[in-house]
């Protein structure tokens, strides 16, 4: 029963890595219609910003900000210099996610000269074990889950509250009406990248830090989770992404606990499977804050 | 008259004859000469993926090999180059690589690497082609090949394994281990270790205390495999060169309140990727005090050894990893396998595999009365003044059997803080048959 409980606990702070990647990349989804591959690779290079800076001798928190600015700046600059382009020349959806997998593919090309394939850590004292009755979590992964949990209020509060936030809700359910009500959607189009490129570059450092080690192929595989708590959710919804960390990141682990832990990605991915076939849309489609009202 | 028409009878196969033999080099596939034009040395194996680690091991012994070939004339005055066929340590990644580099390559003379990944999906693909090949797998499945092309410079996996229980019951520093958590990959080269090592460690008094065919894939976390193995209570893990054995063993340490328990790894655990990564993960004293490993019975020394560490130095412009291989065991045989091919070309005066393939376990295993040659250098001045030879490369001599496997002795070691191996002991013959005999090999 106590390894149980021990794997909800560890399961906590999986679903708080994959809720800061998967909420970013449905945000995107969801107001830019781009489904970006690319994401894993911004979250990969943005780990190592923070290793580059780690190895100098600098804090991992402070890396970790400055991995999420990275990651911010990188996105805006795909989005201004590759992705746009293609969209003005009305570049079909399915064509813009071949560009993405190709940007992907070419900044790990990229990347592998200079990082190596060598698996790196970040240097960092976890700060030993803290019980909580049966579960048992470093200093740093109660941060994790502490920052996801702040990271998901501020969303909540960006799109509830903030006059950003309405007009992104505006720009994702239908761009041309919100342009001529006089919201400059290029703008708000800006800062959605700006935002979900920061999500992406600070879950790239946590997931990193998480892994406890890493390689440039982990961009691929962090790739793969975001996508199927996104789908989960219901694809292009924030609070979707948030549900489907919840039950990927329980999953992963509790499944580990119960049975052999070769499966455990087996699992979680048949829990998608199931939704998917249960409900196509997701479990909250039509319902988060960027849906159209329906 | 008559003349006339011999001569034209005779003119159509003759011309046809002629043209054959302009067209790829046919005189060298007779048997007769080595031929002209450049010769490739295909290094087939993980570049990325899981597995991303071994290749570049590989790499690494054909680019001195390479070197050291050409610096000495080449074969027959044909130069050697190497080239890397990724297999993404994938069956499904590795027969489409495989069927590339043989249809794309009509001047391969040895294909090096084919790990346990792989090699039961590329093994019959090269053999069919008539290439030989050094493959780096342990699979139990070579004991006994019938391929001829086909050669294993190390021991299967199963003999690893036995080291490793070897080290566990008898190895120096340490009261005989009785709870072993064996920590594999989930892939088919990773569980070869397990059923040996199970089974000796079994029937020589100890018990199993957990068996975690662990997920390989990148950016895994394993808090709840790691709390699964520590609630277990082993007093040694039994693993292997895990890509992921930074993050477990660094989730070891986490979770046993900054405490390491002692870990036994295979051969393959002797690589400067695999040190680096767990020296970061854990920290350098604790992987001093807790890690051990077994390795072939290198001697890192001596004529061949000096040849092989020159060339690789000299290969970092070409690769700039390759002097960290070093001591890299198989680095140091695809080095030696990649020579012995070249001596075998230039022993029966052929470019023919069909020819100097059996010429290797000539070379190798030397017949009565053969000099024996460290270098390359040496062994064609031999065979050019009329000698046998018997080459004794930089991982030592070679005892080909009839399957073409090449079997040697263990030793037990550790590493420096700089990422040497430290040899701490030897299994003595009685200990290594005692744990044989108990794994039913």
């Amino acid at each position: 029963m106590n390894l149980f409980v021990a794997a909800f606990g560890f399961g906590l702070v999986s679903m708080s890595v994959i809720a800061i990647a998967a909420v970013g990349f449905t945000m995107q989804f969801g107001i830019t219609n781009m489904i970006n591959l690319a994401y894993g690779a911004v979250m990969i290079s943005s780990a190592y910003v923070a290793y580059y800076m780690n190895k100098a001798g600098i804090s991992i928190w402070i890396g970790m900000a400055a991995g999420a600015m990275f990651g911010a700046v990188f996105s805006f600059l795909l989005n201004r210099f590759v992705y746009a382009p293609f969209m003005r020349k009305g570049t079909a959806n399915l064509g813009m996610v071949i560009v993405s997998l190709a940007v992907s593919l070419m900044i790990a090309n990229l990347l592998l000269p200079i990082v190596g394939y060598y698996p790196v850590s970040y240097q960092e004292d976890t700060g030993g074990l803290i019980h909580l009755g049966p579960i048992a979590l470093t200093r740093d992964q109660f941060i994790v889950i502490g920052v996801a949990i702040l990271l998901m209020l501020a969303i909540h509060a960006l799109l509830t509250y903030t006059r950003l936030g309405k007009a992104m809700r505006a720009t994702a359910t239908n761009p041309t009406l919100a342009r001529n009500c006089g919201i400059p959607t290029n703008r708000v189009v800006d800062a959605v990248w700006l935002i979900t490129g920061a999500l992406c570059g600070l879950a790239g450092v946590v997931a990193a830090l998480n892994a406890g080690t890493f390689v440039i192929d982990n961009g691929a595989a962090f790739l793969i989770t975001i996508l199927a708590a996104a789908v989960l959710g219901g694809a292009g919804q924030p609070y979707g992404a948030m549900i489907g960390a919840v039950i990927i990141g329980l999953m992963t682990e509790l499944s580990a606990a119960a049975w052999s832990p070769q499966y455990k990605e087996v699992v979680a991915f048949g829990v998608l499977v199931l939704v998917m076939v249960l409900r196509p849309q997701g479990l909250l489609a039509k319902r988060g804050a960027l849906a159209a009202a329906g | 008259m008559k003349t006339f028409h011999l001569a034209s009878r005779l003119s159509l196969p003759l011309v046809a004859l002629l043209l054959l033999a302009a067209c790829g080099g046919s005189s060298t596939s007779t048997g007769a000469g080595l031929g002209s034009g450049a010769l490739l040395v295909g290094v087939i194996a993980p570049f990325t993926g899981a597995d991303a680690g071994l290749g570049p091991a590989y790499y690494a012994a054909c680019l001195p090999a390479a070197l050291e070939i050409n610096n000495n004339g080449g074969v027959g005055g044909r130069q050697v180059s190497c080239q890397k066929f990724d297999t993404r340590g994938e069956p499904a990644d590795a027969v489409p690589a495989a069927n590339a580099m043989i249809a794309g390559n009509s001047n391969l003379m040895a294909v090096v690497g084919c790990t346990s990944d792989e090699a039961s999906s590329v093994v019959p693909i090269i053999d069919s082609a008539h290439i030989p090949m050094y493959c780096m797998t342990g699979q139990s499945e070579f004991n006994k090949t019938p391929l001829k092309y086909f050669h294993r410079l190390v021991p299967a996996d199963v003999y690893d394994a036995y080291a490793m229980v070897g080290s566990a019951l008898y190895g120096p520093g340490h009261s005989p281990y009785h709870k072993a958590a064996l920590v594999f990959g989930n892939d088919i080269g990773s569980q070869a270790f397990v059923g040996p090592a199970t089974a000796a460690f079994t029937k020589l008094g100890g018990t199993i205390a957990i068996n975690q065919p662990i997920n390989l894939t990148p950016g895994t976390s394993y808090r709840t495999e790691v709390r699964a193995m520590l609630d277990s209570k082993p007093d040694v893990i039994l693993t292997e060169a895990l890509g992921a054995a930074g993050t477990y063993l660094k989730e070891v340490k986490s979770q046993n309140n900054g405490q390491m328990i002692p870990f036994l790894g295979t051969s393959a655990t002797i690589d400067p990727v695999w040190f680096q990564q767990v020296r970061d993960a854990i920290g350098i004293s604790d992987f001093l005090k807790y890690y051990g490993g077994v390795d072939l019975g290198y001697t890192f020394s001596g004529p061949a050894y000096t040849e092989f560490l020159t060339n690789l130095n000299a290969s970092a412009t070409q690769f700039a990893d390759a002097p960290k291989y070093k001591q890299r065991g198989s680095t140091l045989h695809l080095y030696d396998g990649i020579l012995m091919t070249a001596l075998a070309m230039v022993a029966t005066n052929s470019a023919d595999p069909k020819v100097y393939n059996s010429k290797i376990i000539d070379i190798g295993n030397g017949t009565s009365g053969a000099t024996v040659v460290n270098t390359y250098k040496d062994g064609v001045a031999a065979l050019k003044a009329g000698k046998s030879i018997r080459f004794v490369g930089a991982g030592g001599e070679n005892q080909f059997n009839q399957y073409n496997n090449s079997q040697s002795g263990y030793i037990l070691v550790t590493y420096d803080k700089d990422g040497n191996e430290v040899k701490v002991g030897e299994l003595t013959p009685q200990q290594t048959s005692t744990i044989i005999n108990a794994g039913g090999a």
